[in-house]
């Protein structure tokens, strides 16, 4: 059972996206359960990228093939996961504020989050505050992550911030911001709970702020 | 299939003319024929003479045809093993490759604890080797010092058995005279498996240096005929003095370094054709406000190129010089002139460009010169070996598929060339600020620092073979017997 474990982790480390799916069923037949799964197999493997990455020993391109392995084995473990009643540990809500079309960074901080074992609701691009408003209604998340690649467009991550703060949702969420631009007195003096300076950055924030990091 | 279509690979750069090279060549021959050298060594004057000198007395004048035969006779390419067999180790010596390492017989050594500067001493022998053999971008090993606590007559071979132990990278031996040749040689041929090994394989390069102006000396030849009997390839490299010992202008140190460089060529080829033949040699200015030489002067990469391309103009390859400062500490000034002079000499091509890590106009040593100039080296050759332009590297199908306002990561193509085509640094820094912040705020300075520490304690070289750990302790045995008498 061990073994097919760190089969499945080492998988992931290598960012094998075609053993990964056959890995998470071998596991769940052997009758390990979805959350032993996530938690000992993939995660594992998962955290070890990110240890590489920070130490200069793994580049973002491997990095996303190790994202893209993960989201494999999520989809056989998703279903498994829900009807066996376990909860991920949290859900992000992210988006690239109004008026800024880039998004590359903001996917990126996405397939980490879901390889770090959250829920990611994507909004996409050019996002106006109304938006994530009506994306915190209907999803409940614990974490907003919101990004921008210009200087001109940063400013909108203030305003959104401030309009959720006006329609009352301000305080049962986390705020995270990034972005080329962005650092952390800019987090800070916008009201955000943090700032991440790159994808991997971005997951362990998102852990940090759900408690689980 | 492509037809009639020309491939440039790596960056071009020529500064002399075919006119202008053919012109020098003709002024070194003139040189050699009319004014010729002085020659103290008896038996390479009679050598010579037999060969077809004009000789007067030590005045030797060749005609030439004997320096056009010897160049005819000299290889462009050939191979110096690794001693171990690992073939990442080889240095391979041709038309467009570069190599780079330290320099020998500073007096001086920045400590690697203290970080002061002290002289240099037995025990830092082997660490120069290991941090030569764990750096990338080090092809070749010298020690950067001359021993000072053993014999004085002893150096040159206490220094030979620390660095053959701890580098597998091919060593640039010098020595005092053939005596301590001979020494060191015994113990690259016990490693090697015998002479005749050592002959299809050698793992060593012979370093001499002949006077300027003009003068080839008797230890510079003694060591040159042992070397030339022994088949060990050879660096023949005198150290002209632009304004002191060498004319001020350029073109005329050039000439004369290489009548100089090129007597020892004609002795080595008479003795043994076709030994493996490096043409030197350092050529700088004289500072005239301080007289020293100066190993940062913008007019070393310049003399240096135009040797190099001299060089490559009569089929030899050459013995170049970069990575070297006349600062005194591991600052601005010693990146600037260090950087500088490998650059210039990665884009000549210069085949072996030796003095990374001198400091303080070569009085002093330094590992961390040394470990700072391997990733300016990395930077060069990420230029040199410039852009390759094929129906892969065009990407015009991955364009396509990827259109407007995607993005390139997540495609094979960027995973198939992202490790060949970027060059990722290992001590220049790219974090954002609050990590670098974090990180301790750490200097270029700090980071040398740690990388060569923590090279030293965690290194390892392939050992050696146990007879030839026997060979050296014989050897180092009969040396000091040699002295006492």
């Amino acid at each position: 059972m061990s073994e097919t474990l760190e089969k499945l982790s080492t998988a992931i480390l290598e960012g094998d996206s075609a053993a990964t799916p056959g890995l998470v069923q071998d596991a769940l037949d052997d009758g390990v359960t979805p959350k032993t799964v996530l938690d000992e197999g993939m995660v594992v493997g998962m955290n070890e990228v990110g240890d590489r990455f920070r130490r200069g020993d793994m580049f973002v391109p491997e990095v996303l093939m190790s994202a893209e392995a993960m989201q494999t084995g999520l989809e056989i473990l998703r279903p498994e996961l829900a009807s066996s009643g376990v909860k991920l540990i949290g859900k992000v809500v992210l988006g690239t504020v109004q008026g800024d079309l880039h998004d590359i960074g903001k996917n990126l901080v996405g397939m980490m989050c879901e390889g770090a074992g959250f829920e990611v609701i994507d909004l996409g691009f050019n996002q106006k505050p109304d938006a994530f408003i009506d994306a915190v209604k209907e999803h409940q998340p614990d974490i907003v992550g919101m990004s921008a690649l210009l200087t001109t467009t940063m400013r909108a991550m203030g305003h959104t911030i401030k309009s959720l703060e006006e329609a009352g949702l301000r305080d049962q969420l986390k705020i995270m911001v990034g972005g080329a631009p962005v650092d952390q007195d800019f987090a800070d003096r916008i009201g955000a709970d943090g700032y991440g300076s790159n994808a991997v950055a971005g997951s362990d924030l998102a852990k940090r702020l759900v408690g689980d990091g | 299939m492509r037809a009639n279509y020309q491939v440039n690979s790596g960056v071009r750069f020529q500064m002399l003319s075919d006119d202008q090279l053919q012109e020098i060549f003709e002024s070194v021959l003139h040189v050699l024929e009319y004014t010729g050298l002085e020659v103290h060594h008896e038996e390479s004057v009679s050598i010579l003479k037999e060969a077809g000198a004009w000789v007067d007395g030590k005045r030797v004048r060749l005609p030439s045809h004997m320096v056009r035969r010897a160049l005819e006779l000299a290889p462009r390419s050939f191979t110096v093993y690794a001693r171990d067999g690992n073939p990442e180790h080889d240095i391979h010596i041709g038309p467009g490759r570069s190599h780079f390492g330290p320099g020998p017989t500073c007096p001086n050594f920045i400590d690697v604890e203290s970080l002061e500067r002290r002289p240099y001493v037995k025990s830092d022998v082997p660490l120069v080797a290991k941090v030569v053999d764990a750096l990338p971008n080090i092809d070749f090993c010298e020690s950067l010092g001359t021993v000072n606590d053993v014999h004085h007559d002893l150096g040159a071979t206490y220094e030979f058995a620390g660095m053959f132990p701890n580098t597998s990278k091919p060593i640039v031996a010098w020595s005092y005279d053939k005596y301590d040749s001979e020494e060191i040689h015994k113990i690259a041929v016990a490693e090697a498996g015998g002479q005749e090994a050592f002959e299809l394989r050698p793992n060593y390069i012979h370093y001499c240096e002949p006077l300027s102006p003009l003068v080839s000396t008797q230890d510079a030849l003694d060591k040159l005929i042992f070397a030339a009997n022994h088949r060990v390839p050879l660096i023949f490299t005198p150290c002209p003095i632009a304004g002191g010992t060498a004319p001020i202008t350029a073109a005329g140190i050039i000439i004369q370094a290489a009548a100089e460089s090129w007597m020892g060529l004609t002795i080595a080829q008479t003795l043994q054709p076709g030994l493996p033949f490096f043409m030197g040699g350092v050529l700088s200015v004289m500072d005239m406000s301080n007289m020293i030489l100066a190993y940062g002067a913008p007019e070393l990469s310049l003399f240096m190129a135009g040797i190099t391309e001299l060089a490559h103009y009569v089929g030899l390859p050459l013995w170049q010089t970069g990575g070297c400062t006349d600062s005194k500490a591991l600052d601005e000034q010693a990146a600037i002139e260090g950087s500088l002079s490998v650059y210039f000499s990665a884009l000549t091509g210069g085949d072996l460009c030796h003095d990374v890590g001198y400091t303080e106009s070569a009085m002093t040593g330094s590992v961390f010169q040394l470990a700072m100039m391997d990733e300016a080296i990395g930077y060069s050759r990420r230029i040199t070996r410039g852009i390759e332009v094929n129906e892969e590297t065009l990407a015009v199908d991955v364009i396509h598929n990827v259109g407007p306002n995607g993005h390139y990561l997540r495609e094979q193509h960027t995973r198939d060339h992202y490790r060949s085509e970027f060059f990722y640094p290992n001590l220049c820094d790219r974090r954002n600020y609050e990590e670098w912040e974090m990180m301790g705020k750490q200097t270029m300075s700090d980071r040398v620092v740690s990388r060569v520490q923590d090279i030293l304690a965690t290194h390892e070289p392939s050992p050696i073979k146990p007879e030839t750990e026997k060979a050296i302790e014989d050897v180092l045995a009969a040396a000091e017997n040699r002295v006492k008498e």
